[in-house]
Parts: C-alpha cells; sequence; structure tokens
C-alpha cells in the first residue's frame, strides 16, 4: 500500500510541475528522477540517459520526423487550393454543398498528413475564406473545419499513431491501415451530419454561384492528381508491403518535394523553412519522447502497473466497463494535455492492464487516436481550436461550440468500432506485406 | 532585449537540420539498396544516430523559438511581479534537470570513449562517436536556460503565447 501512496505523491507531483508551466518533457524526466531515486538505489542519471539514448536513436521511430517534413512542405505548397478547385464543382448539388470540402478535403488531406492540427491549417487557409465569401453559416464552416482537421490524426500517416507504435511495440505499418476504414466511417458521419442539418435548415445554405457541365468537374479533378500521386506513394507502398513505415516517410518526403517543385513553390527559402520547422516539431516531440521513456523505466521499478493490472484482474472489470472508464479518463486529461504527451504519459500503466484483459492492441491504437481527436476540440486546450483561433479572430469557447456537434459524433464513432471491431482490425488483416514493421 | 547567444542556437539548429537532410538520405539508399540489391552494413542504425543528432541539437533552438511544449493555462493568468516569479521557478528547474541531463550525457559519451563502447548491431560503430551529437546539444540546451534566466532576471518582457501554433497533433 505504501508505494500506492507514493505512486500518488509522484502523480501530483507531475501535476504541480505541469501546472506551474514547466516543459513537458522536463517535468516527465524529473517526475522519473524522483520515482527513480525513491524507489531503487541505481545510479538514476546513469540509467536515465542510456534509456534515453536508446529510445532516441531507434529506427522505427524515425519515419516520426519525416512525416514531420513532409507536412511542413505540402503546408507551404498551393495543394490546398488546388484540392479546392478540385472538389468544389463536385459538391453543388449535396445538400450542405460547398461545406463538405472541409470534410472531404480534411479526409484527402489526411492520407498525407501526419497531424491534425497541420490538417486543418492547410485545408482552412483555402475553405474558410472561400466559404466565408460565399456567405456559408460561419458556425457550420469553423464546426465542420474542427471536427474534420481530427481526421489527420486516424487517418494514415499519422504521428501519433507511430508514437503509440513504437511505445506499445506495435506494428506502425498495422496501426496506419486499421485508420483507414474507421477515417473513412467518420468522415461519412460528418458528411451525413451536414446533409441532415442543411435538410433540416433549407434555405440557410446559399444557392450554387457557379453551374459545371459534367465534363468541367471531370476536367477540375487534375487538381487532385498530385495529391491523389502522394497518397498511393506513400499507403500504397505501406500497403503491398514494398515499404516499411519510415521508407514511405521517406518516400513522402521526396515526392513532397516533386509536387512543391512541379508546382513552382519550391524555392531555397520555403525549402529551409520546411526543414528548419521540421526540425524543430521534431525535436519538441523527441524531448516529450525522452522525458516518457524514462518515467516509463522509472514506473517500472514502482511496481504500480502490475498493480493496478492485478487489481483490474480482481475486481473482474468487464472489458467494456475498462474502455467506457478510459474513454472518460482521456476526454478529461485531453481537456488539459496535448495528445502525444498524453498517450505517452499514461501508456505504461494502461498497457498491462489492457494486456491483461486481452483487449487487441492494434484496436487499442485507433481508440486511443480516437479519443485523442476529441481532445483536439475540446477547451481549454486543442491544438485544433488553437488553429482556428488563429485563422478565425473567434474566441475558443466559440469554437468548440461549434465542433460540440462533431465532438459527439467521434463518440458515435467509438461506440461504433467497439461493437464491430472488424471495422479497425479486418483492413490490417489482409496485408500482403513481408515488411510489417 | 536580443539574446547575445542566438547565433549559437541557430548554428546548432542548422546543424540538426543537415542531419534531418542525412537521415533522409539514409533511408531513401536504404530503399534503394533492397531494390537494386546492394547492401549497407548497418544502415538502420545509422538513420538512428541521425536521428538522435538532429533530436538533440535542436532543442535549444526549438526552444529559442518558444516550441516546446508547456501549460501556459495557470501561469498565463498571472502578471507583473508573480509571473515573473513563476517564470523564474521554471527557469531554476529547468537548469537543474537539462543541467543533470547534460552532464549524465556527456559522463556517458566520456566513457563509451574510455571504455571504446561498441555499437551491438551489426554497424559495429564506437559509440561515442554519435553520442558527442547529444552531449553537444543537451549542454548547449542548459545553456540556453541559464541564459533565458538571466535575461528575464534582468527585465527580459515576458509574451503570454507562442505566436506559431505547432503542426504536430
Amino acid at each position: 500500500m505504501d508505494q500506492i501512496v507514493i505512486a500518488g505523491f509522484l502523480i501530483a507531483a507531475l501535476f504541480v510541475l505541469f501546472a506551474a508551466g514547466l516543459w513537458i518533457g522536463l517535468g516527465l524526466l524529473a517526475c522519473g528522477w524522483l520515482a527513480m531515486a525513491l524507489f531503487t538505489s541505481r545510479p538514476v542519471g546513469d540509467a536515465m540517459v542510456t534509456t534515453i539514448w536508446g529510445a532516441s536513436s531507434s529506427w522505427t521511430l524515425t519515419a516520426l520526423p519525416m512525416f514531420i517534413w513532409m507536412g511542413e512542405i505540402l503546408f507551404r505548397t498551393r495543394l490546398s487550393e488546388d484540392m479546392f478547385r478540385g472538389l468544389a464543382p463536385w459538391m453543388t448539388r449535396i445538400p450542405g454543398r460547398l461545406l463538405h470540402t472541409n470534410v472531404i478535403g480534411c479526409t484527402i488531406f489526411a492520407a498525407v498528413s501526419g497531424s491534425s492540427a497541420a490538417t486543418c491549417a492547410t485545408i482552412g487557409k483555402m475553405t474558410v475564406p472561400e466559404l466565408r465569401a460565399r456567405n456559408y453559416p460561419e458556425d457550420l464552416v469553423i464546426g465542420t473545419l474542427a471536427g474534420a482537421g481530427t481526421l489527420g490524426l486516424l487517418i494514415p500517416p499519422s504521428l501519433i499513431m507511430i508514437v503509440y507504435g513504437v511505445a506499445t511495440d506495435v506494428s506502425i505499418s498495422k496501426l496506419f491501415i486499421g485508420g483507414v476504414i474507421p477515417g473513412i466511417l467518420l468522415g461519412g458521419l460528418f458528411m451525413g451530419y451536414i446533409i441532415v442539418w442543411s435538410l433540416l435548415n433549407p434555405g440557410k445554405i446559399p444557392e450554387p454561384t457557379e453551374r459545371y457541365t459534367f465534363k468541367q468537374k471531370i476536367y477540375a479533378s487534375r487538381h487532385l492528381l498530385p495529391t491523389v500521386g502522394l497518397i498511393v506513394a506513400v499507403l500504397g507502398s505501406i500497403y503491398t508491403g514494398i515499404a516499411t513505415a519510415t521508407e514511405a516517410a521517406g518516400l513522402g518526403v521526396v515526392g513532397a518535394l516533386i509536387v512543391a517543385g512541379l508546382q513552382g513553390s519550391l524555392n531555397w527559402k520555403t525549402f529551409a523553412e520546411s526543414l528548419l520547422g521540421a526540425t524543430r516539431l521534431s525535436c519538441m516531440i523527441a524531448l516529450i519522447l525522452a522525458g516518457a521513456a524514462f518515467l516509463t523505466l522509472a514506473m517500472g521499478f514502482t511496481g504500480l502497473p502490475r498493480h493496478l493490472a492485478d487489481w483490474i484482474d480482481k475486481m473482474d472489470f468487464s472489458p467494456g466497463a475498462l474502455i467506457v472508464v478510459l474513454m472518460i479518463f482521456y476526454i478529461i486529461l485531453g481537456c488539459f494535455l496535448d495528445g502525444i504527451s498524453m498517450v505517452v504519459l499514461t501508456m505504461a500503466i494502461v498497457l498491462p492492464m489492457i494486456e491483461r484483459l486481452g483487449i487487441d492492441l492494434v484496436w487499442f491504437g485507433i481508440f486511443i487516436v480516437l479519443v485523442v481527436e476529441m481532445a483536439q476540440i475540446t477547451p481549454p486546450v486543442g491544438f485544433n481550436l488553437f488553429v482556428l483561433q488563429g485563422m478565425t479572430g473567434h474566441q475558443i469557447t466559440y469554437i468548440a461550440k461549434t465542433a460540440l456537434p462533431l465532438f459527439l459524433l467521434m463518440c458515435v464513432a467509438v461506440a461504433l468500432i467497439y461493437f464491430v471491431p472488424g471495422l479497425v482490425t479486418w483492413l490490417p488483416n489482409q496485408m500482403i506485406g513481408n515488411a510489417i514493421k | 532585449m536580443r539574446s547575445p547567444l542566438a547565433p549559437l542556437y541557430q548554428a546548432s539548429l542548422w546543424l540538426a537540420g543537415l542531419f534531418m537532410i542525412a537521415l533522409l538520405a539514409t533511408i531513401i539508399l536504404s530503399i534503394l539498396g533492397r531494390q537494386f540489391d546492394f547492401y549497407i552494413r548497418g544502415i538502420d542504425s545509422y538513420a538512428g544516430y541521425f536521428m538522435a543528432a538532429a533530436s538533440f541539437l535542436a532543442l535549444a533552438g526549438t526552444l529559442a523559438k518558444g516550441d516546446h511544449i508547456r501549460v501556459t493555462l495557470v501561469i498565463s493568468r498571472f502578471t507583473g511581479k508573480s509571473r515573473r516569479g513563476l517564470e523564474l521557478f521554471c527557469l531554476i528547474l529547468a537548469i537543474a534537470i537539462s543541467g543533470a541531463f547534460a552532464f549524465y550525457t556527456v559522463k556517458m559519451a566520456w566513457w563509451s570513449y574510455k571504455f571504446n563502447d561498441i555499437s551491438t548491431a551489426n554497424d559495429a560503430t564506437p559509440l561515442w562517436i554519435p553520442q558527442i551529437g547529444m552531449a553537444l546539444g543537451t549542454v548547449i540546451f542548459c545553456i540556453a536556460f541559464i541564459e533565458e534566466f538571466v535575461l528575464v532576471l534582468r527585465g527580459k518582457k515576458l509574451d503570454g503565447q507562442s505566436a506559431e501554433i505547432a503542426h504536430t497533433e
């Protein structure tokens, strides 16, 4: 029982350090240091740096900086304009019209981007001014963008899946492919919401200003080709097993550079900006991962994860009950922490419980990603909210309110994958690849 | 108030950027190797070393840009003297943690050199070579915190939040 008390003390310490504004990665290191100093007589500093060295130089993790770089390059191209021009002609007949460019644009862009905030920013850069100019209802424009932007996490490539995969030793390729069907499903739910809303509120959606013949629509679609090409190169090579996740990321960077070059938006300035931007963002995540790697080691010494797993065993918790409890826990945590910190911070403790109950780790990864997506749009801390605040000038609370219906749809998606786990697990099991991992 | 050491952080960040390019080149080589049947011994390990060097050398530059994540929810509500006090408190903690981090990293690299520690993977690299990047990066990181502490103490203006939003989530 003593251990529980000290573990409680550690969690309280972490909470105080974070609240005081200490950098998250350093807070994790400090907490790990405390835990190890309290529970072992081993030399703390040496154990810390060897663990961090091992974690920071692993081949599996190299996919992370590469996908970040790819996103940084694409953000500086004209891809979002192209996407809007290619998609808009097809949307004029569907109820809700151009609002769907938000959802479909984000769904497609998510397949070349690993991050939700980048997806939201890249697509929104184009759709928000265009939709505002055509007098679409503001709250729907913002809400659907905030919600659909989170697909950047669920639809591969996905930074959070790489982090989860490295933390749990689950194949990143399998996680990526597992996110495809839930991602499309969630996109479908969002579109359904827009259609239902438009039918219930006739007259709120402006009449289309342009008309297109079928031939014009097809011709306009050529703007989508660069994006589709990148998707085929990255996801295709993973799915068919030609490339590992890391190699696909490398291909993605080269592909993104080619697309930028062909568009004429590649010059020394954009190249240097994308490179240094990607270096800084990778570094930010690397520091958190370093802290988490050490904290995980230290947590192992406290025995807390094992005790919790034993306790879950004794309580005869059903997997369903645990999933509900975890979902509520993560939603609350997500109000205050970013997704990556949330995952690495809790995995050491949560994973033994999940394994004990025999829950599929690929399935659980997708579940975690969905819950982290919700965290992106819950105030006061939610990255998509920050992005949209910067872009539109609205208050965070207003943006969160507009995104609430989409938040609820994400809860529906969690329920769907819970009752039909095949939505997640079927596609990864069809993979041909031998390069899995 | 300008930071006099900013060029150091910027140089270190650029060095990290070069390692990113090296990482990309390594990955491309490994793909080509499989397609055209040549094999470079231990190429996976080299990719790992390049990534580690990029991550740690960028630490200070990332801090200077305000890109390292922290929870500003509480401290942004404070202004004036109490805000400055909190900031100094955080910086003291940060100096202590990053100082210990840097110290033990340098020690690890030194011991790898002294005992001629060789990578157990098939690249057989003497480990002190890649560990130099990590050692250098963590030391500069600690220096950056010390400099920031001095600047805040001497009345550097504190801003609420970083202007640019990280595209990581």
